[in-house]
């Protein structure tokens, strides 16, 4: 099969996937609103879009979790209905889904004859399994995408790599069931791995195309532009542009995609006059198993990011400093203060917020609205007394929706419908509704957001520092790092093995990296 | 759009994947290796009491009646454990035995009525426990019920319709001899009730590894959510699993009746308490999608062999079971000792 640069295929076999006038509403909120595009066979199309502009809706649409009020959808000119996730897969559509979808507590081939159509499978036969078999198919199945994960491995000990990699592999298989060119779709299967996990991912997905066409959707716009022939961009539930990857710039799609100019400026590190008296001073903080002697200071109107990698402590060192787990020995100085019994009720009444890397679990209460969980924690106006006033919430909550152009802009709805991004946006909210916000830990505020709503919480993050607050970052890169900090600290397997202040000195994230390992 | 799993660090280094070493009998290994602590305390806990009594505890004739006792447990173990698997629970175990072990007791050879089915009323009695295990299944799943709630009502009804049974005669007790001693009977030095519970297990260990049926167990008790993505049909497979656990529960309730000798409502009180305790020290989680029916088999040993020796050292019955129940709550604090600080709501 060869590969064509021609975006519309004037070819006389039908586009593998075309989509035509699709909708589809939740409720009152329409989050697609006509959507029309197709995609030719061996060809890589980006989908991008900022959070809430309906890439998931669309995406589900066509994987058959969700069905569509109105529209086509059509697979090499046939017109095909999904009511289940298995017709989508029957039909040849192979899906990579953002957040991981393999059993974690079964091994890498059952995961990957899962999903296959049992009556072409020989490996299970009246519903018996047939290891060897399922072994050996699976790892025919992972060859082709040249993986030598051994099948019989349990997903649970697979690096997130590697689980791209089965996920890849399994999506790849429906074209066994339909022997026509199979539709991929990777949503955001880069949003979860490293720097050079990622190269050996783009590697892969440009091979795909020799066997199949691809849906590639991802925030990082770097990322589409290296890997797609051609992008899409969905706002607000339509698709307003489609571009050639070769004739368009980063700035240009990012532009498309939020449809104003809105990216800010690196953030100006020069905070003039004295340094001010720090607001929280750590020394020699020490918790058995997690970190020892830490000692730093967070000063109002600066940054300080921690950097280290997995059991470097600094998820650990937060929450000690936040309260929520205890620490064996040294202290924290509050305002010069050293404090006696340290709690995160304690710190909350200080003035400290957290916002905790896994807001699903730790950050956010998703069954109540997000005016509720907004003032959950610094109720302000909205509560006298034991008495909860609902306007005077939703008056703070209109407000902030506004600040922090939360999608869709409804405070009454359960935080939960949210999606990832304005969920982050209003847990933000939370702390900075705070009138005495005096420190700020951020547990990678930024991860898993599209750059809009990145630059939204981003902007959000730097206003608080610029109105006084002290923030401690923990950074989803090192570049995000370098960018947000005033301070740089270094941790290695529990302590500071270097810092630096940005002010004298920037260092790159090669010498950070050399630090950290 | 956020991400539940926890994530490769910021500008970490590629962990080393660790999916090649080692995986070739990665998972029977690790299996095994996770039991050791199950096999020693067993073991110990013979040690003592041998030491304890000598010449009572460590003999053939106790072993037997160890095993014979186990038998029960072990048999609602199977099905228990599957249920477990599945992040599901199955309360109604003492309710179904009453209901199967007074429905198999009417059936044979009895001094109330002149009916006797022979086998066949084994074969009736499991269908009554698959029947209440099938309406456990049924509303569990359509009507999204929790399996709590729903097998709390199942173990009542269970118990209502064994009542119903039992009506006002006289107490019906079994005729033949050889059918009230079949459990204690020994086959090769071991109690038929045993031997039973034994092909049961090994029919449950089949089904859990090899056949579509188990896997999903585990897949459903993983991620509801994702086994369904992954087109596993969830509450057809609950069904059938709640089903399964019923005629296991069943078969416990025939042989219980028969070791009793006559019709009891009551035929499988404190079977439950054992069983759950048994498969959750023995490791599976009651989380779900970790653990297996093998580990189960050292939990009710363990526990069994526990309160046998009690017993024969002394021990007042009446403490016994406060002994049971700090047992329980060691090993569960000793298995969940590492997830302490993130313990999770249990479905």
């Amino acid at each position: 099969m060869t590969t064509t640069d021609q975006p519309s295929p004037v070819t006389a076999t039908a586009p593998a996937l075309e989509v035509e006038n699709v909708t589809k509403s939740f409720g009152p909120v329409q989050a697609l609103k006509g959507v029309s595009f197709r995609i030719a066979r061996n060809e890589v199309v980006g989908l991008i879009g900022e959070n809430g502009a309906g890439k998931s809706t669309l995406l589900k649409i066509l994987t058959g979790v969700h069905q569509p009020d109105s529209g086509v959808i059509r697979l090499s000119g046939e017109t095909v209905r999904f009511r289940r996730p298995q017709d989508a897969v029957a039909n040849g559509i192979g899906v990579v889904h953002q957040e991981q979808s393999l059993l974690t507590n079964l091994s890498v081939a059952e995961n990957i004859a899962m999903n296959a159509v049992s009556s072409k499978d020989q490996a299970i036969r009246f519903g018996v399994y047939r290891w060897r078999k399922l072994n050996e198919e699976a790892a025919e199945v992972l060859n082709r995408v040249g993986s030598s994960i051994d099948p019989r491995t349990i997903v649970s000990n697979l690096s997130f790599i590697n689980r791209q990699m089965v996920e890849v592999a399994r999506a790849l298989r429906v074209d066994e069931v339909t022997h026509t060119t199979p539709v991929v779709i990777l949503d955001e299967p880069t949003s979860v791995l490293e720097r050079n996990e990622t190269e050996v991912l783009e590697r892969e997905i440009r091979r795909l195309k020799d066997i199949g066409s691809v849906i590639f959707v991802s925030h990082r716009l770097d990322e589409v532009l290296r890997i797609c022939d051609r992008v899409e961009v969905l706002r607000h539930g339509e698709l307003v542009a489609h571009r050639n990857t070769d004739s368009v710039s980063e700035d240009e799609l990012f532009h498309l995609m939020i449809g104003q100019d809105s990216r800010a400026k690196r953030h100006s590190r020069d905070k003039g006059g004295h340094r001010p008296e720090p607001v929280l001073a750590v020394r020699d903080l020490t918790r058995k198993g997690a970190f020892r002697n830490v000692s730093f200071e967070v000063v109002p109107r600066h940054t300080v990011a921690i950097v280290g990698s997995i059991g470097s402590g600094r998820e650990e060192l937060c929450r000690a400093i936040f309260g929520t787990e205890p620490f064996h020995s040294g202290s924290l100085l509050v305002e010069g203060k050293q404090v006696r019994s340290w709690s995160m009720r304690e710190a909350i009444g200080r003035g400290f917020g957290y916002v905790p890397s896994e807001r699903r679990v730790e950050g956010m209460v998703g069954g109540l609205t997000a005016a509720e969980n907004l003032t959950l924690t610094h109720p302000g106006k909205s509560r006298a007394g034991l008495v909860l006033k609902r306007r005077a919430r939703n008056d703070i909550a209109k407000e902030w929706f506004e600040r922090l152009d939360v999608r869709p802009r409804n405070p009454g709805l359960r935080l939960e419908r949210f999606s990832g991004g304005n969920q982050q946006k209003v847990v933000m909210a939370k702390w900075l509704t705070a009138e005495n916000l005096k420190v700020l830990i951020l547990d990678h505020p930024l991860r898993g957001l599209d750059p809009g709503a990145m630059e939204t919480v981003a902007a959000q993050i730097r206003a608080a520092s610029d109105a006084g607050t002290g923030v401690v970052l923990l950074a989803d890169t090192l570049e995000e790092a370098i960018e947000m900090g005033d301070e740089i600290l270094v941790m290695r397997d529990g302590e500071v093995t270097a810092r630096y202040d940005l002010s004298v000195e920037a260092p790159t994230a090669v010498d950070l990296l050399a630090k950290m390992v | 759009m956020t991400e539940t799993k926890p994530h490769p660090e910021a500008g970490a280094p590629t962990s080393a994947p660790r999916a090649r070493a080692g995986a070739r009998s990665g998972l029977r290994r690790r299996v095994e290796l996770k039991s050791v602590g199950e096999v020693g305390a067993l073991i110990v806990i013979i040690i003592v009491f041998a030491v304890l009594n000598p010449g009572t505890f460590a003999t053939l004739k106790n072993f037997q009646t160890i095993l014979d006792q186990a038998s029960l447990p072990l048999i609602v173990g199977v099905g228990a454990t599957m249920v477990i698997l599945m992040g599901s629970i199955d309360l109604s175990v003492e309710g179904v035995m009453g209901a199967a072990g007074m429905t198999f007791v009417l059936l044979s050879a009895n001094s109330r009525d002149t009916v006797d089915l022979g086998f066949f009323a084994v074969i009736v009695a499991i269908g009554v426990g698959m029947a209440l295990g099938l309406l456990s299944g049924l509303i569990h799943t359509r009507i999204k019920v929790p399996s709590f709630i729903v097998t709390l009502g199942v173990w009542y009804i269970g118990l209502g319709v064994a009542t119903l049974l039992f009506g006002e005669a006289a107490i019906p007790t079994l005729n033949s001899e050889s059918l009230k001693l079949w459990p204690s009977r020994l086959t090769l030095g071991l109690p038929r009730s045993f031997l039973l519970a034994l092909a049961l297990i090994i029919l449950g260990i089949l089904i859990t590894r090899f056949t579509r049926l188990g896997r999903y167990t585990y897949a459903i008790g993983n991620n509801e959510a994702i086994a369904r993505d992954n087109g596993v049909p969830v509450a057809r497979y609950k069904v059938y699993v709640f089903v399964l656990a019923g005629a296991a529960s069943a078969l416990a309730g025939v042989v219980g009746s028969m070791q009793l000798g006559t019709g009891s409502v009551t035929v499988g009180i404190g079977t439950l308490f054992l069983t759950i305790a048994a498969v959750v020290i023995g490791g599976t989680s009651l989380g779900g999608g970790k653990g297996g029916i093998t580990r189960t088999v050292l939990g009710v040993l363990l526990l069994t062999t526990l309160n046998n020796g009690l017993i024969l050292s002394g021990v007042s019955p009446n403490i016994q079971s406060a002994v049971s129940g700090a047992v329980l709550i060691a090993a569960i604090v000793a298995a969940a000792w590492p997830y302490r600080s993130r313990l999770r709501i249990v479905k």
